[in-house]
């Protein structure tokens, strides 16, 4: 399972105002913990007005890259935001996203067809979250397209099927499994990912919800996430959903992740 | 518990199926169309809307509560045809340019529906074009929404608004804006008419423009 780490966002209240008072130790010690959970990836979102957008990713990227190696996943609504930060990281990381709507892809895509910078593509358009399996899995096969145009490898593309709230639609999950099913029986190489959050979004006890939507789409192939690396209950679940899926041989990661204290209960003091 | 009363509590529990029963047993006692309106079904959806805000009912339970009351204002519409005081204006909501989140719209919409607007929603991604189109196309309008999620989005809002005041239209509408990075602050800098941090709110600012 690659791990985005999701903590260094500014739509999270408490960054935003570390964000706000430039709190140089907030960030820099969120990135570390982030790090050494495991995290494959840190997802830096500055989610600040457009003008203040790209000295903040500067910022925030200076400051997690003094403290750990662990490439940078660049996330911002503005692609041209994303072109911007990646001369800004030390090594190849992520594109926090593409999708189908307005000029996403024409201005990503050409800038990093040849390099090995991977990308988050969501399955959406200018028409909005298309409302069915078989509309998403259409702007998923344009995506795929157009990343053939620019030579870019399937291996490299993160599809994110869309995650809705399971408040306000029943089919969340359902939809997001099929879609996934599908996505990796079309191209086996390619990444299926997903933020968490969205699925418990008001409904009440959060967690709950989020730890069985992660079983259940580490099922239909997910391997990829945008959570937070240091929440242990999850991170238990993923460990656990991949060894009970036949995707851990003789439970030996399951076991590490245990015995270098991931996961599990923490030991006594 | 009056009948009144019974209505209004199956709307705050979201009992659509008991809804039929309950109104023509209200009529049948002599109960007035607009008092069941009232105080049966838009009072109730305005506590549902109190109870969300104090994070006593979730979302669900907001929709369901919703759907009783609009089965309830169906079965009220011919018993209400030609009282004009049951409907308080028309509102115009949309998602802005560049933004795809729409929860919290459709609930400010649905909370002003229920509030007695009748409502147009135009759904997200909405450009300035398309916003002033709806305003002249539906002169009886008078309350818009603009929403957004994003930062980056929040200059949608802004470019909208400037364009409805351009184009004359704040003699015709009001204009209510709001979202997750949405302030006071900012609704008064863009001459935005008001701010609403939830859809309990929002109803009852709507409720207020025409009082």
């Amino acid at each position: 399972m690659i791990i985005i780490g999701e903590k260094i966002n500014g739509s999270i209240p408490s960054m935003a105002k570390a964000i706000r008072e430039r709190d140089e130790a907030f960030i820099r010690d969120c990135a570390k913990r982030q790090a050494e959970a495991g995290a494959n990836y840190l997802d830096v979102c500055a989610s600040v007005e457009v003008e203040f957008e790209i000295e903040t990713m500067k910022w925030l990227i200076d400051l997690i890259q003094e403290v750990t190696d662990v490439p940078i996943c660049v996330d911002s609504p503005s692609p041209y935001s994303c072109v911007a930060a990646l001369p800004l990281c030390n090594r190849t990381g992520l594109v926090n996203s593409v999708s189908m709507e307005g000029e996403k892809i024409d201005v990503i895509f050409p800038v990093i067809a040849d390099t090995k910078w991977e990308c988050v593509a969501l399955l959406c358009d200018s028409k909005g979250i298309p409302n069915s399996v078989e509309k998403r899995l259409e702007v998923f096969e344009n995506i795929m397209k157009r990343a053939k145009e620019f030579n870019i490898d399937p291996s490299r593309l993160h599809i994110d099927p869309l995650v809705e709230t399971l408040s306000t639609n029943e089919t969340a999950l359902t939809t997001f499994a099929e879609c996934a099913w599908e996505i990796k029986k079309r191209y086996p190489t390619i990444h299926v990912t997903s933020g968490l959050s969205n699925i418990s979004f008001g409904l009440p006890a959060r967690k709950l919800i989020n730890q069985a939507f992660m079983v259940l789409a580490v099922n239909a192939g997910m391997d990829s996430a945008i959570i937070d690396p240091t929440n242990r209950d999850l991170l238990g679940m993923i460990y656990a959903a991949k060894a009970l899926l036949e995707k851990d041989e003789y439970c030996l990661e399951y076991i590490s992740a245990f015995r270098e204290g991931l996961i599990g209960p923490l030991p006594k003091a | 518990m009056s009948k009144i009363q019974e209505i209004s509590k199956a709307i705050e529990f979201g009992k659509k199926k008991i809804m039929k029963g309950l109104v023509e047993e209200a009529l049948a006692e002599g109960c007035k169309p607009i008092d069941i309106l009232n105080q049966g079904m838009i009072e109730a959806m305005s506590v549902v809307g109190e109870k969300f805000k104090a994070n006593e009912i979730y979302v669900p339970e907001m929709l369901v509560a919703a759907r009783a009351m609009k089965e309830g204002v169906e079965l009220l519409k011919p018993h209400l045809a030609g009282d004009k005081s049951a409907v308080l204006g028309k509102f115009i909501v949309g998602t802005v340019e560049g933004d795809l989140h729409d929860i919290g719209k459709n609930l400010v919409a649905m909370m002003i529906e229920s509030a007695g607007y009748v409502v147009i929603d135009l759904g997200v991604d909405v450009s300035t074009e398309k916003f002033i189109e709806a305003i002249k196309a539906n002169p009886d309008c008078n309350l818009v929404g603009l929403s957004a999620l994003l930062t980056t989005t929040m200059p949608s809002i802004k470019k909208s608004v400037a364009a409805i005041i351009e184009a004359g239209l704040k003699n015709q509408v009001k204009i209510i804006v709001g979202g997750a990075p949405i302030t006071q602050e900012f609704a008064d800098l863009i001459g935005a008419d008001a701010f609403a941090a939830d859809a309990a709110s929002a109803a009852a600012i709507a409720k207020a423009f025409v009082a």
